[in-house]
């Protein structure tokens, strides 16, 4: 009895390798879509080996669409125009794709986008400009009770070619429970004329992967790679008035912005106002506030929300919109760089409308 | 009863590194059944069901969200405090849900109590009836969530 039963379990176990075996053998066989061809923008032909994600076959060429997530489908940040080749639109595209981009049918995720065969996407042509640095950390400075400056030198010969108001993502270590690496989006705070080293800041995000990493494990000395630059948030070259506003580590852009101002020069009419809750909010105040003096028409307003009389706070206080009137001389001609939470940016740009300047010329980071 | 294979993955989600730095799980061995079954027993008793508590979650957060510092006082006896940050999170079950990560403090006036729960948490508790294990960061109990919104 016992025998029959050992060779019953011994036939079943065969079956089951053999099954597997040729399930190995046919992944193998059916899943090699050999080289395919991306064609890009209609101007540029990059060869890779089929059945990879369009997204890891560009970057594995050097070409970083912006990703968040991983490569998960979940952050929308890596969308192209996919003119061919990219098979049905997948369930797992459509919850980060609007109903416009759904009804057009040519906007993907490539993460997603699996390539297998000739495929033809149009990517803008500022991607090409992106690329992967590796760097050492060289200082952390403590800003606040949650929010560090990072400074990153890239390795000998590595430059970065940026617009003040850019973004990079870094690239986290494993650490403590923390088995994969993830990829998080800040803005550079140092200015673009410095190309061998950045500056992020970066404030401490309770449970955040990342943020944790850079707040309680990296170092200096540390190793660390990163992309960029990304984003359409810069500074534009123009004549015209300007208003920043910016909450938290919102003040990142618009540092890069200024301290890019004060080396090319500019006698633009420029206020600057820093939304925080309290004074322990408040950084770079020093900082700021001495840019007064470099430039000829330039004011730094920081403004508390949430201050009490035990603060000794004798500056602004409450929302900073009631202050935008004595801050706008020609709406017209007044630019505006925002860059904070959804609920001060969209409170300040009905208000910056309400007060004339035009929407085209209202231009935001609002932590997407 | 034993995870299913789909369970077993929604699971490694759900543990700490993955989604979040804690995971969503705390110290809980259950499985992810006998949590959300335990849960959904326990708002029985309390005459509420999951989508009704979440619906009044983002109803607070929803207010608070689109105001200038994120601060709102609701129906005269609720503070309502929502911090976002940049980025966004998953749906741990991988449906392609994607959640702005936003963080919102309600305190209670009337009876003095508050809780603090995530965007993502009302996403989980309306269509998935998961509060997160026992001991998670953002664990929400049922008759403490209740005795707050109401």
């Amino acid at each position: 009895m016992i025998i029959v039963i050992l060779k019953d379990i011994a036939f079943l176990s065969m079956i089951s390798v053999s099954l597997a075996i040729i399930m190995v053998i046919a992944q193998k066989w059916l899943s090699n879509y050999g080289e395919c061809k991306i064609d890009i923008n209609g101007k540029r032909e990059i060869t890779v080996i089929g059945g990879n994600s369009l997204l890891s076959s560009l970057s594995d060429k050097q070409i970083f669409l912006p990703s968040a997530c991983g490569g998960r489908g979940t952050c929308g940040a890596c969308k192209c125009k996919v003119i061919s080749g990219g098979g049905p639109l997948l369930p797992t595209e459509k919850p980060v794709l609007t109903a416009e981009e759904i009804a057009a049918g040519d906007i993907r995720l490539s993460c997603q986008v699996k390539v297998k065969s000739d495929i033809k996407i149009e990517i803008p042509s500022s991607i090409f400009n992106i690329r992967r640095y590796h760097a050492v950390i060289t200082e952390i400075i403590d800003y606040t009770y949650d929010t560090k400056g990072i400074t990153f030198k890239l390795d000998e010969g590595e430059k970065i070619d940026f617009l003040a108001g850019q973004y990079v993502q870094i690239d986290t270590l494993p650490y403590a429970s923390v088995k994969q690496k993830v990829s998080r989006a800040y803005s550079i705070s140092s200015k673009p004329e410095i190309n061998d080293a950045l500056q992020l800041i970066i404030r401490y995000v309770p449970e955040g992967i990342c943020t944790t990493w850079v707040h309680q494990f990296l170092k200096v000395g540390d190793h660390v790679s990163l992309t960029g630059p990304y984003g359409d948030f810069f500074l534009r070259d123009t004549e015209a008035d300007i208003i920043y506003v910016a909450g938290g580590s919102g003040k990142a852009p618009i540092k890069s912005m200024l301290e890019h101002l004060q080396v090319v020069g500019t006698n633009r009419k420029m206020t600057y106002f820093f939304g925080a809750r309290t004074p322990k909010d408040l950084y770079l105040t020093d900082e700021m506030k001495a840019l007064e003096k470099v430039f000829p028409d330039f004011k730094y307003e920081p403004v508390l929300s949430a201050s009490v009389a035990s603060d000794n706070w004798t500056g602004k206080t409450g929302f900073l919109m009631p202050y935008f009137a004595e801050a706008i001389r020609d709406p017209k001609n007044t630019e505006a760089y925002l860059c904070g939470s959804p609920g001060m940016i969209s409170a300040v740009t009905k208000s910056l409308i309400e007060h004339g300047i035009p929407k085209d010329k209202i231009y935001y980071d609002s932590f997407g | 009863m034993k995870e299913t294979t789909k369970e077993q993955r929604t699971r490694a989600r759900m543990m700490p590194g993955a989604i979040t730095l804690s995971g969503f799980l705390g110290k809980d061995k259950r499985t992810l059944n006998a949590i959300i079954s335990a849960d959904e027993q326990e708002l029985e008793k309390l005459g509420k069901t999951a989508e009704e508590l979440a619906d009044r979650m983002f109803y607070f957060t929803d207010a608070s969200f689109s105001t200038y510092d994120g601060t709102i006082t609701v129906d005269e006896y609720y503070i309502v405090e929502t911090e976002v940050t940049r980025g966004k999170l998953p749906c741990p079950y991988a449906h392609g849900g994607i959640f702005r990560k936003a963080i919102t403090k309600l305190t209670n006036t009337k009876n003095n109590t508050s809780v603090t729960w995530s965007f993502l948490n009302i996403h989980l508790i309306k269509d998935h009836h998961f509060f997160e294990g026992k001991g998670s960061t953002f664990r929400l109990e049922p008759a403490k969530l209740v005795e707050t919104l109401y």
